[in-house]
């Protein structure tokens, strides 16, 4: 018997896509639901943790091929600026390419030394629903906070350009503050979206700055796993894992379509609310 | 960025000692850690793979920061 089942697999896949891209933690999310739909998966399960490495590797493989002309031109742009020993002041892809770096290096170092102990003192799905609550506080704090108000057209011109004018300490600190999100219920795109606002960025500016800086890192921890999928601890999911990384797959897409076009437009404000909300609800199903 | 070249030889000698780190990370079990590593856990035969790649990866950036700092200093962008 497996144990996660395909129909599992699905629902748990399709619920890291959505929730990966969206500020409202995917790890949390993936703690709370089998608990709601009382479901026998604890987060710190070894074949639970081969299951997410799939769905992470997927997550990963599709923000990198959405943007992956965006890719090809910051890596152009490192070879560029290592070729002449310097970031020419006007190459916004060289420089946008060593804030990501300055920005994953942090975030790669204190996940690599805190993951396992955050993961087992935060494990209950209580603590999770909790930190959700906390996660909504810190996106309705951010709008609250950010440098200045949404404009009408902000989505416009070079994104790009906008974002390679942050400083290298701003990058190093979204990079650092990025380690919340090894807490389940604080959201690390919620993180880096918020700290975009507070340093002047736009909503969708900011965003397109939080997936940039995603796909190294949750690639670099699914890619670093995947020896957890393919040994005994993956015996009995690799078939739901590949169905839920099909998922996973398919809602990241439709999620990143979807938002990038919804900052357009809207602020951080209603999926603040949601996870107040839902964690408030899932606190209060956990005490009955 | 700004350049100071007297940084030059101590991120040379960082990226020396963190890759000298990552090779001792892959090559000794935790248990054979020096015991003010992070990791070092008595009587392991764990090997702390990630946490080379890490110290790989932190010796490299500081390679790349000594590499930066020999560079040209900073010019104006063209047609300011």
């Amino acid at each position: 018997m497996h144990p996660i089942s395909y129909l599992q697999g699905a629902i748990l896949g399709a619920l890291q896509g959505i929730a990966e891209p969206f500020p409202i933690s995917s790890l949390g999310h993936g703690v709370v639901y089998p608990r709601l739909l009382g479901w026998n998966i604890h987060q710190n399960d070894d074949y639970f943790l081969a299951f997410l490495v799939a769905t992470h590797v997927a997550t990963a493989a599709v923000l990198l091929f959405m943007f992956l002309d965006d890719w090809k031109r910051i890596v152009r742009g490192l070879g560029r600026s290592l070729q002449a020993r310097e970031i020419a002041p006007d190459d916004s892809d060289a420089r946008l390419g060593w804030l990501l770096v300055v920005g994953t290096i942090p975030a790669g170092t204190i996940g690599l030394l805190l993951e396992h102990p955050l993961r087992s003192l935060f494990a209950s799905s209580a603590s999770a629903a909790a930190f959700l609550i906390v996660n909504g506080v810190l996106l309705l704090a951010f709008e609250r906070l950010r440098r200045r108000p949404p404009r009408p057209g902000d989505y416009l011109g070079d994104s790009d350009a906008r974002i390679a004018k942050l400083t290298w300490r701003q990058a190093f600190g979204v990079g650092t503050a990025q380690a919340a999100a090894l807490i389940p219920g604080i959201s690390r795109s919620g993180i880096t979206m918020g700290s975009g606002l507070l340093f002047g960025l736009s909503n969708e500016d900011a965003a397109r700055y939080s997936f940039l800086l995603a796909t190294p890192i949750i690639g670099a921890a699914g890619v670093l796993k995947i020896p957890d999928l393919l040994g005994s601890a993956g015996n009995g999911v690799r078939g739901p894992a590949l169905l839920g990384a099909l998922c996973a797959a398919l809602t990241t897409y439709v999620a990143v379509k979807f938002l990038l076009r919804f900052f357009q437009t809207n602020t951080l404000t209603p999926l603040g609310i949601y996870c107040i909300a839902f964690g408030v609800f899932c606190t209060l199903v956990f005490a009955l | 960025m700004t350049k100071n070249r007297k940084l030059i030889p101590w991120a040379i000698a960082a990226g020396v000692v963190l890759i000298v780190i990552a090779i001792i990370y892959w090559a000794e079990p935790a248990g054979s850690l020096p015991s003010f590593f992070p990791g070092h856990d008595a009587g392991s035969s764990h090997h702390h793979f990630k946490h080379g790649i890490l110290a790989f990866i932190l010796g490299v950036g500081c390679f790349i920061f000594a590499w930066f700092q020999t560079g040209p200093s900073s010019r104006a962008p063209a047609g300011s």
